[in-house]
């Protein structure tokens, strides 16, 4: 078995674990869930008790918990209590359009970041790296549903370039800069470092005294060098990401896990709760295993150590 | 190298000129028999009427279905899809006559057979029935009489029961469609005979309706008898209200559902979007005083309390004028409203001062009232309206209150309601029937540890309950009206129920749009007769 197949494999005690971790708080936190699930409605006792059997809450703990491990080995995760529909189905439904924001966010966040960090980094401490710093601090620290709003008025009521909701590609545009800019920030600092770091070894000295121009010497010889560290950033927030991206969803009106996550956890509808952790470990484990492997593609250095 | 470097060219110019065109969603939004509706929620998870409690389903289920009576907003009647209806002289039983012209969108005849079908479902516990089987009340069976004529039988005299029929959660289904689909096919795909058909959900997005071109059997009030002028209703989820407002004067979307009474009154004042300010019928939105824990307990401090807060002030400040003060327990559009209760608790602090001595509570120093060493202060765990709480926790403070306002989640709220820890408590309530009174007012509907009910005040008095058996038993409608009446004097008389203000639905559109109509209780907007003007 290969070293991936040894990672996904890893993805089922950890599975187990947060899915006993998530069941138990589901217990000890409070609320009903058929009170939580009819939000205020006139609904009588009858009505209720009835729901929570359909539901099966009327059943001890223990064998709760115990049919819900048989089921979901046999990978029946289970129908939502609220929309009684396979959450399976629910997830995969959502998943589209949070790939896409994800994507969307990683693209912008590495471009901006990119140029950002290395115009940082080739002039460290100039006013150009303090421009540079001082604009990702703001990605960094601006909450995205501020950026968001801004971004909406500027470019959707005023200017009117590009819409706010909607399902085509381009209003994907202003959700992709919100969540991107909060990327782009953390990945810049992270770049400029490493690029400095790396501006001051033996091979770019090498490079510049061979007479190669400086773009060559710094994206092909410093900057592929300097990307560890920075890959590694992004994958924890591309996983981050693929579990959701509530804020910005909620400021453009988009579907997502993000969305479905807060509603679940706030009608406390276990199942679906369940299976978002589910989804959103292994999602985890495997971005980290696929990182690893895209390490070996910057630098062959790692690929090597792996095989001996 | 060269070769990568052209695709990386091809590919921004590309995405400039993506970037150019048009937006899909404006035009989409210009096409010209499109209407868009942009709702506060993305959680829809039912269009199934007989299941639904939520009144952004019931928004897209009033396009799709059409119940036996129909109501318009005002509580006028028309025949929907019964032609007549007759009440046994007892109140036990309702008889139906129905058209025999209605198809539903699935194309299968509307009989006597839909109508036993869906509403024996209704009270099918696999059902799930969340709002309508409450409505249906005593129902015990329905007759089929000839292929269309029924007689709905009660247990119980159930005087109310026409206006009950006109409820969006009693439309009639499909029958055809739900045995097809299944209880949760049909919830995602719902098959009535309404104005429009169900076309599509993408869940978290938008929802699809199509007009319905058969559509013949409009209600009598209606300005438009055959299908509707508009071709597409898109249903659009936009919890944000923020981004809702953006998306109106963009011009994304032309109709915006509850929207921030700041942004109401700057669109509405701009002369470019009307406002439609509806008000709900039901329970006033109010506090309800905790009568079994101390300050609450002592008639005088509540009545001192109700008389220290001036609403008509309070509403003008929040709301500029677009909700106005309420003052009895239900709201003047609700059938059976008693307009004696506007005379109750008018503003006057000289008169909250004054009970609050006479009940021995002397003001301290600090300007919060004391009795044997215990301040004058009320817990007031808040889940809805937290400007609202704050409002009354200053004004209060004034005759020497100290409304300790804290604001929780419905969890939190719920665990504190049942365990009976707090003194005051805001509800707010949709109903087109008086009887919802029974639901905060009723003994048995006092909250106790792991069973979450309405009695908030925690009144417990036969003679209240008495009062409610009665009027909603009532046998005639006149008999109901009075003891309603009396039941509403009653509340009043024991100050255990403060009427904030009106629960309103603020939606505003486009100027472009026209024909829109309040469904009955002032909540969902019908869009059967709307008229889009070219932009």
């Amino acid at each position: 078995m290969g070293y991936f197949g040894r990672r996904i494999l890893g993805v089922i005690p950890v599975i187990m674990v947060t899915w006993s971790l998530v069941f138990v708080v589901l217990q000890i936190i409070p609320g009903d869930p058929v009170n939580l699930m009819l939000a205020g409605v006139p609904a009588s006792e009858e009505v209720r008790e009835r729901e929570r059997e359909r539901l099966g809450l009327n059943k001890p703990v223990i064998e709760r918990y115990g049919s819900f491990l048989v089921r979901a080995a046999q990978g029946d995760l289970g129908d939502s209590f609220r929309s009684r529909r396979p959450v399976t189905d629910m997830i995969a439904e959502q998943m589209w359009p949070t790939i896409q924001l994800a994507v969307g966010g990683l693209a912008v966040g590495l471009v901006f970041g990119v140029i950002l960090g290395v115009f940082a980094g080739i002039r460290p401490n100039s006013w150009v790296d303090s421009c540079c710093m001082a604009l990702a601090m703001v990605g960094v620290s601006l909450p995205s549903f501020w950026i968001g709003m801004m971004l909406i008025y500027v470019f959707g009521t005023v200017l009117m370039w590009v819409p706010i909701t909607g399902r085509g590609l381009d209003a994907l545009i202003l959700p992709s800069i919100t969540v991107g800019l909060f990327i782009a920030g953390g990945f810049a600092r992270l770049i400029r470092s490493s690029i400095i770091e790396a501006m001051n070894q033996d091979y770019v000295r090498t490079a510049r005294a061979k007479g190669l121009p400086r773009w060559k010497v710094v994206l092909k010889h410093a900057l592929r060098n300097a990307l560890i560290p920075p890959v590694t950033l992004l994958g924890i927030q591309f996983a981050l990401l693929i579990g959701g991206a509530v804020v910005t969803e909620n400021v453009f009106a988009r579907p997502g896990l993000g969305t479905m996550l807060v509603d679940a956890v706030l009608t406390k509808d276990m199942p679906l709760v369940q299976a978002l952790i589910v989804y959103k470990t292994a999602a985890y484990v495997i971005i980290n295993a696929v990182i690893d492997l895209i390490y070996g593609v910057i630098d062959p250095r790692v690929r090597l150590e792996q095989a001996t | 190298m060269i070769s990568s470097r052209r695709t990386v060219l091809k590919a921004g110019t590309a995405s400039l000129a993506f970037l150019a065109a048009p937006s899909i969603a404006r035009a989409q939004a210009n096409a010209s028999n499109t209407l868009i509706w942009a709702d506060d929620s993305n959680s829809d998870v039912t269009y199934d009427p007989r299941v639904t409690q939520s009144r952004h389903e019931e928004q897209v289920i009033v396009q799709v279905f059409d119940q036996l009576i129909m109501s318009d907003e005002t509580g006028k009647l028309s025949p929907g899809l019964a032609t007549a209806w007759e009440m046994s002289p007892d109140a036990t039983s309702l008889r139906f006559t129905l058209r025999n012209d209605v198809k539903f969108h699935d194309g299968t005849p509307f009989n006597a057979e839909a109508v036993r079908f869906t509403l024996d479902s209704i009270v099918d516990p696999a059902t799930g029935s969340q709002g309508a089987v409450d409505m249906l009340g005593p129902y015990d069976k329905t007759e089929i009489l000839g292929p269309h004529e029924v007689r709905v039988h009660f247990k119980a005299p159930n005087a109310g029961a026409i206006d009950t029929f006109t409820e969006n959660e009693l439309s009639i289904v499909s029958p055809t469609a739900v045995q097809k689909l299944g209880r949760t096919g049909f919830a995602q795909a719902p098959v009535g005979t309404g104005p429009f058909r169900f076309v599509s959900w993408e869940r978290g997005r938008e929802v699809i309706l199509d007009r319905n071109p058969d559509y013949a059997w409009a209600p009598t009030w209606s300005t438009i008898q055959g299908p509707s002028n508009v071709q597409r209703i898109v249903h659009r989820f936009i919890p944000n209200n923020a981004t809702r407002v953006a998306a109106l004067e963009a011009g994304e979307v032309h109709i915006g559902d509850i929207l921030p009474a700041l942004d109401t009154k700057r669109l509405s004042d701009s002369g470019r979007y009307r406002a439609m300010i509806g008000v709900a019928a039901g329970l006033s939105f109010g506090a309800l005083l905790n009568t079994s824990r101390a300050p609450f307990d002592d008639i005088r401090v509540r009545q001192a309390f109700m008389h220290a807060i001036d609403r008509p002030r309070l509403a003008q400040n929040l709301y500029f004028g677009l909700i106005k003060a309420a003052y009895g327990p239900l709201a003047p559009s609700t059938p059976g409203y008693w307009s004696g209760a506007e005379q109750y608790f008018p503003f006057d602090r000289a008169r909250a001062n004054k009970l609050l001595d006479d009940a021995g509570w002397t003001m301290g120093p600090n300007g919060i009232r004391v009795k044997n060493g215990q301040p004058l202060r009320a817990y007031f765990p808040s889940l809805l309206l937290p400007d609202v709480a704050v409002a009354l926790q200053s004004e209060a403070r004034r005759v020497g209150f100290d409304i300790a306002v804290e604001n929780v989640l419905k969890q939190r709220q719920d665990e504190l309601l049942m365990t009976n820890q707090y003194e005051m408590a805001v509800i707010r309530w949709v109903s087109n029937d008086p009887g919802v009174l029974r639901i905060p007012f009723h003994s048995s509907n006092i909250p106790e540890p792991g069973k979450f009910k309405f009695n908030w005040s925690r009144v417990n008095d036969p003679a209240l309950d008495g009062l409610i058996a009665r009027a909603t038993q009532a046998k005639t409608p006149a008999e109901r009206t009075e003891l309603f009446a009396v039941l509403q004097k009653d509340i009043m008389d024991r100050a255990i129920f403060f009427p904030i203000h009106d629960q309103v639905q603020t939606v505003a559109h486009t100027a472009r749009v026209s024909g829109l109509r309040y469904a009955r209780g002032n909540w969902q907007v019908r869009f059967h007769e709307a008229r889009l003007a070219t932009a």
